[in-house]
């Protein structure tokens, strides 16, 4: 049976060629890898830390556009400050909690990761932390962080806490979380003989707010309103009735807690608004299929009258308005009041990202605290703020002379350096960038006199709740309705469901599986295990 | 292949046991056998190994355990997918749209390629082919943003001509009773030209002889597709037809998600979309596997019973 041999034996070369094909591929990718690194961390003490980190682009058009963000100006002179080498993988903004999970199923976990909200991201970030896959921080930071320590509120501290009393995140927090705002266009107001209300004594009621719109209309704006998909930042009118159907947003009634949504009154007004709104033209009627850039655009072409966006971005968007409206001037004002006097948006979490640090970069987790801590540093605010000596700024003894950004790039690079790069601070405003000029002053007194008196809070849960995991089209998000809830609102604006079907889609959200919910967060309310409304 | 070889090898050793004469057919054919290797190992190592994590279906699976370690809980995320109200409306929908995809999608590029047949112009046939068959190289994402311009009450094209003609304008991505005539038409578009491609080449294998034949016999155009034509192409459109059926239950979620927003989507959400927002919104992977299992079963369920039906009335048949 020679020939029987002879096969035998060719197969199992065959066999042991692919073997050998397939571990060269392997060691092959491995094998380039040091060399890209260069430098060898232990034979010198004062050669860069290595650090990984995963970040969310958070949708910063320089981010998701730079070729390579290693490779970026700025990164390498934050490298060059704080003698790290970074290695940042970007996480796609929309597609976050999608790529966590991959990423933690496939254990290549980097020695940072940032998350979204102090234990955001899903319930795997949840479940991440009870497995054990990253490093308590408690004493470390007590030990290695005294700008963390002294500057980050207390509040905040409590808010990443997670469920067994220890900190595993590092905030980067809200000192003001009043964030989005109503913004109009003063010149059109000027134009029509309407003054800017400034203070929240003045500040319109829907009907009054409204009419305005009703004005706009007529002299040709339009968008009056403009509206997006899903409510997204064109929920103003559910907060002046405050019935915001967000994650956020529990109140307690009779002594059980339940959602704003469940209050059928002022919904139904909440509603009608935006009936009247879509019946009247106030609104784009297409505006439930529209996305973030239609918005943008709308807003940015001259095309809006009013609109609701973060705050803090009001500057950066006027610039580039004006490259298309000359004469457009966008201003804050107080959002419009409901019945019980009050209004404003969502209040945010106080935690807007955070930084987890995985248990095997446990060799150099003090490198990596005093990396974040360093963030804090006055030096790091000059950086973050003013950018590059020499090339952003110049310094005239103390005066800073900064180099204002004019163009849509400079502008986003701003927005990128500040907003995104700068990981750890409190991001309500960036002071030094707004003492430069008369419009950031403004912007900052805002904040104090407009802001800071508005806004819906609820009663809120630190770790997500797990009822509804297995019917998301029940489950809310920080600002979205729950997709069922959603298709009923949609249905009702448009005339296709009469309005006064409120109470029936309340029950329907209950039989759904909506009673699961409701039982998990009386039993949380009742064990204490929540945190107070702010507002 | 192997089965051929296995049929005709048996017939020449016919007196020996069934085990030698494998083996020496084998010995025989080595370098054939040798040839299939790559692919039998492909189909274990990316078709076969992965199907082992269907597992987690009946396991609560959490990341940090892996699928080995995760506990057993049975039947458990069967009975959650029962209990959830929307299932029975997202079947209901998975059924419909397949049903209409096959009824008008199905014969669209037969009806096609027997038309561009008849073509004589070989130049004209040729660029209305590649016209055509364009739309396959675009992305659903590409596409879905061309159906909404187009069909878009203010600005579209559709809604101008349709005011034009003194109607009032139709928001159609606005409500649940265009959902699926537009998923059908998009997918028409897109894939019609594609599908041609395997029927022009059946067509263009026809004996021209029984034309000649059908001709000198007095048949006119329409009876030569009738009775030379269309039994020609019915071998291939057996198979092509068994096929699809195999992907009944696979619409595609890309297909379907791109189009849907909270307007339309009563109407409009499938199976995969299901999973897709169950599953990876969510981060659910062992109920979305039970959901995944419980399609695939139903699709191999009904190419069964389609390859029996077929093979009992043309003799055509997959397996």
């Amino acid at each position: 049976m020679k020939e029987k041999k002879f096969f035998n034996r060719s197969l199992f070369l065959l066999f042991v060629g692919f073997l050998v094909i397939i571990v060269m591929g392997c060691q092959s990718s491995e094998s380039t890898n040091p060399e890209s690194g260069e430098n060898d961390p232990e034979t010198d003490s004062s050669e860069p830390t290595d650090i990984s980190i995963s970040m969310r682009t958070l949708a910063f058009t320089h981010v998701e556009n730079h070729p390579n963000i290693n490779e970026d100006e700025y990164v390498n002179k934050l490298e060059e400050m704080t003698n790290v080498d970074l290695d940042i993988t970007l996480v796609p903004h929309n597609e976050f909690e999608q790529k966590m999970d991959l990423m933690f199923a496939s254990g290549d976990i980097p020695d940072v990761v940032s998350t979204s909200g102090a234990y955001g991201g899903g319930s795997t970030l949840r479940d991440a932390v009870r497995a054990g896959v990253f490093l308590p921080l408690g004493d470390l930071l007590k030990e290695h962080a005294p700008n963390l320590m002294e500057q980050v509120p207390e509040s905040v501290w409590e808010s990443v806490t997670f469920e067994d009393g220890k900190i595993y995140a590092i905030p980067e927090f809200l000192g003001n979380p009043s964030r989005r705002a109503t913004i109009v266009r003063a010149d059109l107001l000027e134009e029509a003989g309407i003054p800017v209300p400034k203070t929240p004594e003045e500040a319109w009621t829907v009907e009054e707010t409204l009419d305005v719109l009703r004005k706009f209309k007529e002299m040709g704006v339009k968008e009056p309103y403009i509206g997006r998909a899903e409510f997204k930042y064109a929920d103003t009118f559910f907060g002046s009735y405050d019935v915001f159907p967000y994650e956020s947003q529990l109140e307690v009634v009779d002594g059980k807690i339940q959602p704003k949504f469940f209050d059928v009154e002022n919904m139904t007004k909440a509603l009608t608004t935006y009936k009247t709104m879509y019946e009247e033209g106030l609104i784009h009627s297409e505006f439930l299929t529209h996305e973030y850039n239609d918005y943008k655009n709308a807003g940015l072409s001259g095309n809006g009258g009013m609109w609701t966006m973060n705050a803090n971005e009001l500057l950066q968007w006027e610039a580039q308005i004006k490259e298309s409206v000359p004469e457009a001037d966008i201003e804050i004002i107080p959002s419009p009041r409901g019945p019980d006097g009050s209004g404003g948006h969502y209040l945010y979490g106080d935690v807007q990202r955070s930084f987890m640090i995985n248990k095997d970069a446990e060799d150099k987790v003090v490198e990596i605290i005093k990396f974040l801590d360093w963030m804090l540093t006055e030096e790091a605010e000059t950086y973050f703020s003013y950018g590059i000596e020499g090339e952003d700024y110049t310094l005239d003894g103390d005066q800073v002379n900064y180099n204002q950004p004019s163009t849509n790039e400079e502008i986003n690079i701003e927005r990128y350096r500040t907003g995104w790069l700068w990981m750890v601070k409190d991001t309500t405003y960036y002071a030094n960038l707004l003492e430069l000029s008369e419009e950031g002053k403004d912007l900052m007194n805002t904040y104090d006199t407009i802001l800071a008196e508005e806004g819906r809070d609820g009663i809120r849960f630190n770790t997500a709740i797990e009822a509804l995991d297995s019917t998301p089209q029940l489950q809310a998000s920080s600002d979205k309705p729950a997709p069922f809830l959603l298709e009923k609102m949609a249905k009702i604006v448009t005339g296709e469901e009469s309005v006064d079907t409120w109470a029936q889609v309340i029950e329907d959200w209950k039989q759904r599986g909506g009673d699961k919910y409701l039982e998990e967060i009386q039993e949380r309310y009742d064990s204490g295990e929540f945190l107070e409304s702010r507002r | 292949m192997s089965k051929v070889l296995a049929n005709e090898s048996s017939a020449k050793l016919n007196v020996k046991s069934k085990q030698r004469t494998v083996w020496s057919h084998i010995k025989k054919f080595k370098a054939l056998y040798v040839m299939s290797l790559p692919g039998i190992f492909y189909f274990i190592i990316f078709k076969y190994v992965p199907m082992l994590g269907s597992i987690i279906a009946f396991k609560d699976y959490n990341i940090f355990l892996g699928f080995l370690g995760s506990t057993w809980v049975g039947f458990e995320h069967f009975i959650t997918m029962f209990n959830n109200p929307d299932i029975f409306q997202i079947i209901k929908n998975t059924f419909i749209i397949s049903f209409y995809d096959i009824l008008f999608n199905f014969p669209a590029p037969i009806i096609l390629a027997l038309l561009l047949n008849e073509i004589r112009v070989v130049y004209f046939k040729r660029v209305i082919q590649t016209i055509v068959y364009m739309p396959h190289f675009l992305s659903w994402v590409i596409i879905s943003g061309l159906f909404i311009t187009i069909l878009s009450p203010s600005t579209g094209i559709v809604n101008t001509l349709i005011e034009a003609l003194g109607f009032d304008s139709v928001y159609f991505f606005g409500s649940e009773a265009f959902t699926r005539p537009i998923l059908i038409t998009s997918g028409m578009w897109q894939s019609i030209g594609w599908g041609t491609i395997i029927y022009l080449a059946a067509l263009s294998g026809i004996n021209p002889e029984l034309y000649e034949a059908a001709k000198v016999d007095g048949a006119n155009r329409w009876q030569q597709t009738v009775s030379i034509t269309l039994p020609s192409l019915l071998p291939t459109i057996t198979i092509l037809f068994l096929l699809q059926i195999g992907q009944f239950m696979d619409f595609g979620f890309e297909r379907i998600y791109t189009f849907l927003n909270p307007l339309n989507s009563g109407t409009g959400h499938i199976i995969d979309t299901y999973v897709y927002e169950i599953g990876l919104l969510n981060a659910q992977y062992s109920l979305t596997t039970a959901m995944g299992l419980f399609k695939s079963l139903i699709g191999l369920f009904l190419i069964m019973i389609a390859n029996f039906l077929s093979k009992k009335a043309t003799g055509n048949s997959l397996y």
